[in-house]
């Protein structure tokens, strides 16, 4: 071999091989003692040396001629960044037609007063929004919830319509909501302005109105899918599932519901600890469990695959999109730097904004932290603020301690919210956080699938990919 | 090659020099050295002048064409000038794009219907130089891929295979996707057997059917990533079924031959049929009784 110098990357060893991991996310599956062997010089199998140069592991020049190609890579790798925020969220009311056991979102009853957006507050928030240099603006609505609120939601998307035509962005809109009453009315403003309809699922009957506190839970969000489909189209119609405490049984059963229903893929999260779901008594325990579900779950969805379907796990695919291929990703939880801000703003139904969608979870809990100023502040008041410049020190887990010389962090992200809600600061501690544990089993689990039943798993990721 | 262009033939070609920077060792028109831009200048320019305003494509090629410099810039000008809605097909190592002037002179005289054949020997750069005959020849190539990707110049990546690469032509399917993600198109190519690739044939000469399954797993990863790939100048006979979609027409139909037993085959008609210039035929070569 020649002589050689050595580009940055780390390794870990899973399933009896040793997985090294450049700066650009690049991933080589080599046996065991092959960093040892690296850093020694003593490599002895020219196929894989010549590999370790091809991808950017190692260098015949001291200074790699190609370094230039590296930057663009990684530049490429980190374009989520180049446009600035493209997510704009709206919370459009507390209020709520449902009690979910786990709600984050700290939702009231479908009477309750004051705690919705007014008029002003939209039409000062769409000016905000468009604030944000990105080429590309998408209005999320959120509740509670929000078609509760449907006048708001057209008074909404109007206004930005009409403001967009000196702006010229791209323009798109999300509508959350659970389905249960989707009025002619407001279907119609989603046909118009090409609203995209995300709803919530967590599987069969059973699981889905237990979590939900209403027997006939559903059945509703059964008929307002089919409703929003057969008026918007099938593809304009995705649906989330939360994994509550009693749904950890039922992997399969849950897989099964989604492809009953028609749907091509499924994103199999966590709780997360905002709001009622808080209150939950063992964490550890349950992220134990949901670990294990999620490994259920997917080694399931592989089988339905093989069969031939087509049916695709949507948190997989996100960490899989930065393992095997050379593009970004636009997942704002999964980010460095994070998604908060970078990412995504929210404007809240008290006239305020926040970093992020559980920013404004936490100050239903009284925590204020991440309220970023009024939906009248000046836009860069807000986003260079103080504020977000202190988010802005440990917000890139490539400079955070127990991330950067995790081998795996160029698939991870880094989360301050979450850092600050469940370990009382921003830093954060990672040998005793949930997010890291989870986050870094689910990763690592991939990577053994990759390892252990290659030609197997190779082609159906490829395709959830395409 | 023709004395006069045709509207529909693929082998309208503009021959610019001899000369290259590059000495592949399996180059199948070795490289003279001798100052030849001047007669194909004026060869080219007449070429172009009497040629129908349909032709649908012409082909720039060498050598290495790029070399003629200022000349070969003015060559790209005079076909865009003459016959607009031609496509120009340059056939370049891709070396001088690595200056990123050239690319962007080539972008700003020869528009949209344009795009640059460049061939690329390995994922490694060693293997790569020794191929080309020209050590950092690998390291010109990529910068000149990406000074074209920059440009917005469409590029088709060519990987001639040969026995000193095709064991790492699978990775090299993985490293295109993820180093050279922007190329429009990827061809694998049999060698042809003249020229240097008859005279070095113990070094390099590999029958296609000795890399089927190298082959076959490139072109799969390229697949599945839905990067469009294709395979030059292997008869379909050659390949497993689930492969000949992606088998092209790919021999200059000045150039294609085909045996005896090819007529016979139910298949001839979409096969490239072989080399007319090799000096050997391939081994393994039979009929398809039945169309499939």
């Amino acid at each position: 071999m020649k002589k050689y110098a050595l580009l940055p990357f780390n390794f870990t060893r899973l399933s009896g091989k040793e997985v090294l991991v450049n700066e650009l996310g690049d991933m080589m599956i080599t046996p065991i003692g092959t960093a040892q062997k690296i850093v020694d010089r003593s490599l002895d199998d020219e196929d894989l040396y010549k590999s370790l140069v091809a991808n950017f592991f190692i260098s015949e020049e001291l200074l790699p001629s190609l370094l230039d190609i590296y930057a663009s890579r990684l530049r490429l790798k980190k374009s989520f960044l180049d446009d600035r925020t493209a997510l704009h969220i709206f919370v459009l009311t507390l209020r709520c037609n449902q009690n979910c056991v786990y709600c984050q979102a700290s939702s009231r009853e479908e009477g309750s007063l004051h705690c919705s957006m007014t008029f002003e507050m939209m039409e000062a928030s769409v000016k905000l929004m468009f604030r944000s240099p990105s080429p590309s603006l998408t209005m999320e609505f959120q509740g509670g919830e929000p078609s509760l609120e449907s006048e708001l939601i057209k008074y909404g998307i109007e206004l930005a319509e009409e403001i967009n035509q000196q702006e010229c962005r791209e323009l798109s809109y999300v509508l959350c909501t659970n389905c249960r009453s989707l009025s002619d009315e407001l279907l119609t403003i989603c046909k118009q302005y090409h609203v995209l309809i995300s709803t919530s699922l967590d599987g069969p009957a059973y699981i889905h109105n237990k979590n939900r506190g209403r027997e006939d839970s559903y059945e509703k969000t059964m008929a307002g899918i089919q409703k929003a489909r057969d008026i918007l189209g099938y593809e304009a119609v995705s649906a989330l599932m939360t994994t509550s405490e009693q749904a950890l049984d039922y992997p399969k059963e849950i897989v099964d519901e989604y492809v009953k229903d028609d749907f091509t893929d499924i994103f199999l999260r966590a709780l997360n600890p905002y709001g009622l779901a808080s209150d939950n008594e063992d964490w550890n325990k349950y992220h134990e469990r949901f670990i294990a579900f999620y490994k259920e779950a997917l080694d399931y969805i592989i089988e339905i695959n093989k069969k031939g379907t087509f049916f695709r796990e949507d948190y997989a695919t996100i960490i899989l999109r930065k393992i095997l291929t050379p593009y970004t990703t636009g997942f704002v939880d999964l980010q460095s730097p994070a998604g908060t801000v970078n990412s995504v703003l929210i404007y809240n139904y008290d006239g305020y904004v926040y970093a992020s969608d559980e920013s404004r979870m936490l100050a239903e809990n009284g925590d204020y932290t991440f309220r970023l100023g009024k939906i009248t502040d000046k836009y860069e008041d807000l986003v260079y603020g103080v504020k977000v410049r202190n988010m802005g020190k440990v917000w890139a887990n490539e400079a955070l301690a127990g991330c950067s010389d995790c081998p795996i962090k160029a698939y991870c992200g880094a989360d301050p919210v979450r850092n600050h809600s469940t370990q009382g600061d921003m830093y954060g501690f990672r040998p005793s956080s949930f997010v890291c544990k989870k986050n870094k089993a689910i990763i690592e689990y991939l990577i053994s699938l990759m390892i252990e039943r290659e030609n197997e798993v190779m082609p159906i990721f490829r395709s959830w990919l395409r | 090659m023709k004395e006069k262009f045709e509207i529909d033939s693929n082998s309208n070609v503009l021959f610019v020099t001899d000369q290259c920077n590059n000495h592949c060792i399996m180059c199948c028109q070795p490289p003279k050295k001798r100052d030849d831009f001047d007669y194909h200048f004026k060869k080219n320019v007449a070429l172009i002048k009497s040629a129908p305003k349909e032709t649908k494509a012409v082909c720039i090629t060498g050598g290495e064409p790029t070399l003629a410099g200022k000349q070969f810039i003015e060559l790209v000008r005079i076909v865009r000038e003459e016959l607009p809605e031609t496509e120009i097909q340059i056939l370049s190592n891709g070396r001088t794009f690595s200056d990123n002037a050239l690319p962007h002179q080539l972008k700003e005289i020869g528009g949209d219907k344009i795009f640059v054949g460049i061939p690329l020997h390995s994922d490694y750069a060693g293997d790569h130089d020794k191929i080309a005959g020209a050590k950092g020849a690998f390291n010109e190539t990529m910068l000149g891929l990406y000074n074209l990707a920059d440009e917005g110049i469409p590029v088709e990546l060519r990987v001639v295979i040969n026995k000193m690469n095709y064991l790492r032509l699978p990775k090299m399917a993985e490293f295109i996707f993820k180093n050279l993600y922007f190329v429009t198109w990827t061809a694998w190519m049999a060698m042809e057997d003249t020229g240097y690739a008859t005279k070095s044939a113990k070094h390099i000469w590999i029958e296609p059917i000795d890399y089927i399954p190298q082959l076959c797993s490139a072109v799969r990863v390229l697949s599945e990533w839905d990067i469009p790939t294709s395979i030059f100048n292997i008869p379909l006979c050659l390949l497993p079924e689930d492969y000949h979609q992606f088998a092209a027409q790919s021999i200059s139909d000045w150039k294609t031959k085909y045996l005896d037993i090819c007529d016979d085959c139910a298949l001839k008609e979409k096969c490239c049929g072989l080399f007319a210039t090799s000096k050997n035929v391939f081994k393994g070569l039979y009929p398809f009784l039945h169309s499939i």
